[in-house]
Formats: C-alpha cells, structure tokens, sequence
C-alpha cells in the first residue's frame, strides 16, 4: 500500500473485515469493525477506515455523516487509493458521474494498476460517453488481464463506438482465434460471431461480412437472424436471386412481416405497383390467411389496378367479423383522395343494402348477421369524422347506438367525434359513459382519464386513474412513479392551457426526470451485457440511450415547458395574477365556481377513496401490495413546488435545458428551431437568432410560424448596433446570402403576403407581423384574416382560434367589437367548437358538467 | 422480543441488498463467468498487433493536439465567442484554434 499510515496487523486483519462486510453488504457489522479500529487511539485518525465508514453509513442511507467520514478520510490520508477510490464511489451513488471520475483518476496516480479502480472508471466513462477516455481505460484493462474474455471484447466495442471499425474487428479476429474449442451449443459464441459481422457490416465492408456469415454458418444458432442479416446482405451486394429466395423463405416462416414481402420487391426489382402486386398475389394463394397480402395492396393499387376490388374483398371480410380498428387499417389511405371515394361508395352500399335485405349486395347469396350493419355504421362515422364531416358523423354513429345503446366501440367513436369538432366537454362525457359501461377495463380507464384532462377536469381525471393505480398513495404520485408519462405530458399540457404554468412545469420537470432515470438504469448493463455476451443488444441499448429524448414524450413536454418559460419571461407571475383577475377569459364568478366544482370533485373523491379501501379492506387481507420501494440508492429528489417553480429568476436558462436535447437530437424539426429563436431573441443573441432561422429556412421557407421569426429578427437586426466588427461582419454576409430580396422587414412580410394570399395561417402570420412593423396598419391587418366566407385555405377549427386569440391579445390592434363578432361568425362556421362558444352557452355546458352523475 | 429483534435486522438487511444500484449484485449472478479464461498460447501474438495498432492511434492523436495547442488565441476573442453562441470555453478556444485564431470563418463554423 503506497499510503503511510499503516495498520498494525491486528487493526489491518479488522480493516479487512470491514472491506468484506461492505461487499457483502453487512453494513452493521462493518461499522462495529470500523469502530474496534477507531477506538484504539493510535488509529482513531486513519483514513481509510473512516472513509470506509462513510461508505458504509452512505449504504445505509446516512449521506450527511458518509460525506462527513469519506471526506475526512480523505484529508487524513491523501495519498490512499483507497480513500479516493470511496470517495469516487460515494459520488458515483449520487449521480456526480463527473467528479467520481475525476477521484478514481487521483486513485489510480496512487495504485495504477488496481484491476477494480478500473473497472470501475471505464464503466462511469461508458456511462458519460467519454469514448476516448473508454478506450484508454479497456486498453489498460486488457494489457493488465489479457486472458479474461470481457477484456477483449471491451476493447474492441470502445473501436467499435469510435466508429474504428477495423480495429474493433482485429480484436475481435485476435480474441476469436484464441477460442479453440467451441461446443457445439456455445450461444454466447454465437452472439460473439453475429457482433463481429455487425462490425464488418456496419464498416460497409460488405462482402466480407457475407463470407464471414457463410464460413460460421454453422455456429450461429439465432437462425432467423442469420437469414435476415445474409438477405439483406445480398440484397445489398445485388445478389438478386439468392436475396428473393432467402426472402420468400423468410415469409414461409411468418407470413406476416411485411419487411420480407419488401425484401421480395427489392430483389425482383419492381418498380411497377403491378409487380409488387404480383407478390401479394402470390403469397396470398400460398398462405389465404394471412393479412398482410390483403392489406398491403390497399397502399399502392392504384383505382385502376383494382383498388375497388381489394378494399371490397378487405371490408367485407372485416366488417363480418366486426373488427373494430378496421378504420385503423384504413386511414392511411385518406391521402388519396380518389381513394377515399371510392371507400365511401362502398361503406354507403353497404349500408343500404344491408338495411333493406341484410346483404352486402342484393345479389350476394349470403345474408348478414345484423351486427354487421352496426359495425358498417361505425365505420361511416369515422370515415366522415375523418373528413371533417362532424353532422353526419354524429347522425350515423347515433344510429349505430339506437341499434345497441352499450357497445363501448360506438361511444368511445362518439367522443372522438366530439373531440375533432372541438367539443372537449362533451367528448369527455361520452368517454365517460363508454368507462362505465367496463370499469374493470384500464384501456378505456385511461381513455377516459385522458379526455377528461382535455376538458380540464383534473381532480376527476385523478380520481378515474386511482381505480387502478396503488391504493394508499395519491394516483398522480403512483402514476409518477410507474413513469406514466402519457399522463403526466397531457396534464401539463392542459395545466398550460388552463394558465396554471406551476402545475404544469412540475409535470415536465418529472417527465424530465424520467428520462434522467432511464439513462441511470443502462448502468447495469455496462457490466452484464459484457459477460453475458448480448453484445449486439447492448451496442443496440447504447444507441438507444443516446437518442432517447427523441422520443415524442420528450419533445412534446420540451416543447410546452418551453413554451411556458419564454411566456414566464415575458409576464412574469406577479404581473400575470393582476392580468388573470382583469381580463382572463373566465369573470370572478366563474372562477369562484370552477374552484367550487374542483373542491367538490375532490371531497367526492376522497369520500370515494375512503368508502372503496373500507371495502376492499373487508373484502381481501391477502392481496396486500408490498410496501413502498425504499430504493435509497437513488438521489432522493428534491421536491417539486409549482409555487417556485414559475417564479423562477431565469427562466430562460430554465428553457435552454429543455432546448439543449433537441437541438442536437432533432435538427431536422421546425419545432426545434422555432422554439431556439423564441428563447435567444429574449437573450439578444443575434447570431444564434441567425442560426435558428437559418436551419429553419432550410427545412421549411414557406411557415408561417417561422416568418414571424423572421420578421423579428429582421427588426432585431435593423433597430440594434452591433459593437463588434467580427459579429457584424457575420451577420451581413449571412443575411445577404440568406434573403435576396433584402433585409427590410417590411419588404420581405409584403413579399410573404404577395406568395400566399389565400392561406389564412400564412394570412394571420404576415398581418401581425405588419401591426408589429407599424401600428399604423391595423385596420389593413384585421381586414386581411377576419373574412371567413371568401375562398381562403386552411380554415379551420385551430387556425380560426389563433386568428381569435390574436385579436383578443391585441395583436393587430384594439378591437374589442371585432373580437365579438369574429367569434360568432367562428361559431357559426363551427357550431360544435367550444373556443367559439358565446358565454350563455359556455356556462349552461359548466353546469351541465356539474350535475353529471 | 428478541426474535423480533432479529427479524427487523433481517429486514434490513434485506432492504440493504436492494440498495445498491444491482451492479453488484449481477455480479454475484454472473460470477463464474469470470472464470471463463482464455488459454494464454495465442495471446502474445495477438497483444503484439493489438499494442502496435494502439501505438499508432496515439501518436496520430498526439501529433494532432500539438499542432493545435501551438495556436495561440485571444482572449477576448474566446469570450466574445462564448458570449455570442452559448458555448462552453473549451470549445470555443478549440473552435477558434481550429480557424487559425481567426475569429469570423470561427463564428461562421459555428453558426452552421
């Protein structure tokens, strides 16, 4: 031991010990050893033992005395690989990933070839992605112990993750020649050869990884793989004929992956929707059953290749069946709008025919079963909910119910159509309805839920998910421990709605942390995947990992949290409760009376929760749930306070966190850089403005969001002095290449104007712009969005709310007349639609609400 | 009373087990696969070509920080960096050595 302060051998047998209760976890009994060595007062200073002390307390979760021990330790003893080698530990198990590498580096000065030291490291630095770092430390591991295995195939996944894919693969030559004897069912072996030809494929060194499938044929055993892998091989190297008859034998094993049957046109070549028809035809006769052959079709038959015939043949078998996510299927199809027509002739034939003589058609021989014509009516409604079509939706799926009042598909459709009309209230009526017609069924438990956070009802929606969520803890908490994110991504965006920017940033803060939490868990895997050899699974976890917060839970929640940041940095929360009291949308009475309806829901709630775990209670002992998971190696969080959480100093700086991710995950989304612009033109950053605009012009010139960044930004740009040539030099070369209609603000939004002067987002962008540019203008901009019966595009339920909130918000001027009438001209065009509600009507809803059993 | 005694610690220590983060304990289930040695005839050779290989990597990388690190910056150059794009000071040195210390074609680099 290079430290100093040695043990005598008595103590030094006892420190022992203390190591050995750690790893065995008996932390009591460690602590009494640490104690017999600290109370002899010649080592009642020793370093290592009372770090060790401090790690033990740590597992027995007493942080503040681990912290207190380990650092003292450490002081005592600096020169101790042990000391630092805890210390980096106790970091470790607070998530300071970046300080324990740093303390097992000052470990290793000590002690540079302690096998666990680094193991250890390299594991934090997998973890963290410090690839090169990674491969130092594997490359030290494998020269230390060349004849463990794990050490062979660390090295050469650190090549392969730094995209050394020549490297990697030598290593893993090297480690494979050294395996003499395989036995015959050695499947780790065979993960090892399916890794070393990932590499080889991956480096585009295609042949050889066709010639290496081929020399170990024998020993993969995962064979579905090897038969994937080598088709796709082939297919690459244009090996035709061996491609299409792996493929059509791939399909003989499952008839239903459609990769396989794409496969088949690939090595055919097909360019014709008819030869890809062929295919279908084919397998079809071969395997009648199936429903990918039947399906598929439907995608690229155009009308004049029989698309009437395969939908006909499709729907009726369906429809017989009563399939109830036949529209599913269907709704892909609703780009074509030739496509769509023809589907409507046919459902409507149906209908009628079925009607008047229970037939498909009057010459079938066949007659239906009525719940065909129930289900073709279900099917009508969606089809004309699809198509916007909200009366006879409405009209054929109430028909459906007078045929069977409780079948939950038609009631579960009912809200949908409510929904898409814009009626979140009634929409989460019907759903409730459908809920409790099954209670026992979490599906449309969680439907129900769902649609009830839509129309605002959050103590209700609370109390419909604690039917199923832990009993004793409140359902929001559970489903936040379970990482229900669709929940908690919906509350918060329903929080935002309802102005409550507290509640719904503690929302996303928590899917944030799921996120973190998720990234945690691959930890284990560093180790395991390496031994149990799942190595093609583990590289597969790794990227994953990596782009995990593409993920649309991520986005979505990122999105709204920054949304309510730039909204917090413009109105601060002390202003904002002034405003809420003034001019919100709802008066004083009727937030006196949602408060009133919110405590009522709550006491119901409670009293209901109460009534239920008596029951349950009575009913079964046996069905005990263990108790709350103490998992104290976990960082215990810090609790979340809507209160402080929108009073935040830096918002901006708040936002950034929740920008960072996708801008290096998503770049290729307008979203993204949208949201970059909001937040940097808040920081005066010129160039990052640029930079934002720039990347979303490249992806899409004509946005109408995107123009008023622009706009912006030009105005920005015009009306400030950049002090640093260097900055200013930029930002004019950039802008000249960037707009060559010039820079003037003014020019460039009447330029806009002129290219779309029929589409009432484009419209409503470029005349706010316009105010913004010269208050002057007001009346011209209003004149521009306000008329709804003229040949404009895109009007519809959202575009005519933003057109509405744009006028209520005074951004095209002061209109308060205006405003009323544009509003009943809205609601008019769309009856169903809250947002255009009068208020009579909005609080006979309320009501209505509050009187529902 | 003593029996009780002894049932909360086996609780606890059951409870203890579950503490650590799991690595350790998948350690125990994948013990014996340390075992699992490669027999040492071939490993000479084959640590040879791998050593060589690590070598060069390195040097590669070295020479290629030399060169880099002989760029002298300007402070303010690296700040302003800094300031302008939101970006951490290593990399904005990095950045401006990479351009030679030449601050435009920089910031220029980091806008697109």
């Amino acid at each position: 031991m290079p430290s100093n302060n040695q043990l005598d051998p008595k103590e030094n047998a006892l420190f022992k010990r203390v190591l050995k209760c750690y790893e065995q976890k008996q932390y009591k009994n460690g602590l009494k050893f640490a104690k017999q060595i600290l109370s002899n007062p010649k080592f009642s200073e020793h370093g290592e033992t009372l770090a060790m002390k401090g790690l033990t307390l740590n597992c027995l979760g007493k942080k503040e005395d681990a912290y207190d021990y380990v650092k003292k330790g450490l002081k005592n003893d600096l020169k101790s690989h042990v000391c630092w080698h805890v210390y980096g530990l106790l970091q470790r198990s607070d998530r300071k990933y970046e300080e324990a590498i740093k303390c097992y580096r000052n470990a290793l000065k000590w002690d540079k070839d302690n096998l666990q030291i680094l193991r250890d490291l390299s594991l934090l630095q997998i973890q963290m992605r410090d690839l090169e770092g990674y491969r130092e430390t594997r490359y030290q591991l494998l020269v230390l112990r060349p004849i463990q295995r794990a050490s062979w195939i660390g090295y050469a996944m650190a090549h392969h993750l730094l995209k050394n894919y020549e490297m990697a693969f030598q290593v893993l030559e090297e480690f494979r020649k050294t395996q003499s004897d395989v036995k015959p069912w050695d499947y780790e072996h065979s993960e090892l050869l399916l890794y070393q030809n990932n590499v080889l494929t991956e480096a585009g060194n295609l042949q050889a990884a066709l010639d290496h499938l081929n020399k170990y044929e024998t020993h993969i055993l995962d064979k579905l793989v090897l038969f994937e892998t080598r088709a796709s091989l082939l297919l690459k190297l244009e090996m035709f004929e061996e491609a299409e008859n792996i493929y059509l034998k791939l399909i003989d094993r499952n008839p239903e992956n459609k990769a396989y049957y794409e496969g088949v046109a690939a090595a055919r070549r097909c360019e014709t929707p008819e030869s890809k028809l062929a295919i279908y035809k084919e397998i079809k006769e071969k395997y009648p059953r199936a429903s990918v052959p039947r399906r598929m079709p439907l995608i690229f038959a155009s009308p004049s290749q029989g698309f009437k015939e395969y939908a006909d043949a499709l729907l009726r078998r369906s429809l017989q069946k009563g399939i109830p996510p036949l529209f599913v299927m269907l709704k892909p199809l609703y780009q074509d709008a030739q496509k769509v027509t023809i589907l409507e002739e046919l459902i409507l034939q149906y209908a009628n025919n079925l009607k008047s003589c229970n037939k498909f058609h009057h010459d079938d021989d066949e007659t239906q079963n009525p719940t065909v014509l129930l289900w073709t009516y279900h099917l009508l409604a969606q089809h004309f909910d699809q198509i916007g079509d909200t009366v006879k939706a409405l009209d054929y799926i109430n028909e459906a119910l007078n045929h069977t009042v409780t079948l939950i598909e038609l009631l579960v459709v009912k809200a949908k159509i409510f929904k898409h009309a814009g009626d979140v209230v009634q929409a989460a009526e019907c759903m409730d309805e459908a809920q409790s017609l099954d209670t026992a069924d979490r599906f449309i438990n969680s439907k129900c839920a769902k649609y009830m956070i839509r129309a605002g009802w959050m103590t209700k929606a609370e109390v419909m998910c604690a039917k199923f969520t832990r009993e004793g803890m409140p359902a929001t908490e559970s489903l936040n421990e379970m990482q229900c994110m669709w929940y908690q991504s919906e509350c918060a965006a329903s929080y935002m709605n309802q102005g409550r920017y507290g509640e719904a940033l503690k929302k996303c803060v928590e899917i944030d942390r799921h996120f973190m939490q998720i990234n945690d868990d691959q930890f284990d895997f560093h180790t395991y995947c390496m031994r149990k050899m799942t190595l093609r699974a583990y590289i597969d976890l790794l990227r994953l990992e990596d782009r995990l917060k593409c993920h649309k839970f991520y986005v979505k929640t990122a999105t709204i949290a920054i949304s309510i940041y730039v909204h917090l940095h413009d109105h601060p929360v002390a202003d904002r409760k002034q405003k809420d009291d003034n001019d919100s949308g709802l008066s004083a009475s009727e937030l006196k009376k949602r408060k009133n309806k919110e405590r009522k829901a709550a006491k119901k709630a409670a009293a209901e929760q109460a009534a239920k775990r008596a029951e349950e209670a009575k009913k079964e002992h046996n069905k005990k749930l263990p108790p709350a998971d103490p998992d104290i190696d976990r960082v215990p969080e810090e609790t979340l306070d809507p209160e402080k959480l929108e009073r935040t100093e830096k918002p901006l700086d708040e936002a950034i966190k929740f920008l960072k991710p996708l801008l290096s995950l998503r770049p290729n989304d307008l979203n993204t850089h949208i949201l970059a612009f909001e937040i940097y033109f808040r920081r005066s950053k010129p160039l990052l403005m640029l930079q934002a605009i720039k990347k979303g012009l490249s992806i899409d010139t004509c946005d109408p969001v995107l123009h008023t960044c622009v706009i912006r930004f030009l105005k920005y740009v015009a009306s400030t002095k950049h002090d640093n040539p260097a900055v200013k030099e930029v930002l004019e070369s950039e802008m000249a290449s960037l707009f060559p209609n010039g820079v003037d603000p003014v020019v460039v939004n009447n330029k806009f104007l002129e290219n779309y002067p029929k589409s009432l987002p484009h419209l409503l962008a470029a005349a706010k712009m316009m105010f913004l540019l010269d208050t002057e203008t007001g009346e011209r901009a209003r004149s521009l969005v306000i008329g709804l019966n003229s040949d404009l595009t895109s009007v519809n339920i959202k575009s005519c709310t933003e057109v509405l909130k744009a006028l209520e918000g005074d951004e095209l001027g002061k209109c308060e007349k205006m405003y009323q009438d544009y509003k009943e001209l809205c609601h008019e065009k769309f009856p169903f639609a809250r947002a255009f509600f009068p208020p009579n009507k909005l609080v006979n809803g309320n009501s209505e609400v509050e009187n529902e059993p | 009373m003593a029996d009780e005694d002894k049932n909360v610690e086996k609780d606890n220590e059951n409870k203890g087990k579950k503490h650590d983060s799991g690595t350790a304990d998948l350690e125990k289930v994948t013990d014996f696969e340390e075992e699992k040695e490669i027999s040492p005839q071939s490993i000479q050779d084959a640590m040879k070509i791998v050593a060589e290989k690590q070598r060069k990597v390195n040097e590669e990388k070295l020479l290629r920080e030399k060169e880099l690190a002989r760029v002298k910056v300007n402070k303010e150059d690296v700040e302003l960096i800094m300031n302008e794009m939101e970006i951490s000071r290593q990399l904005a040195e990095r950045k401006l050595k990479e351009h030679k210390s030449d601050l435009v074609p920089a910031l220029r680099d980091l806008l697109n």
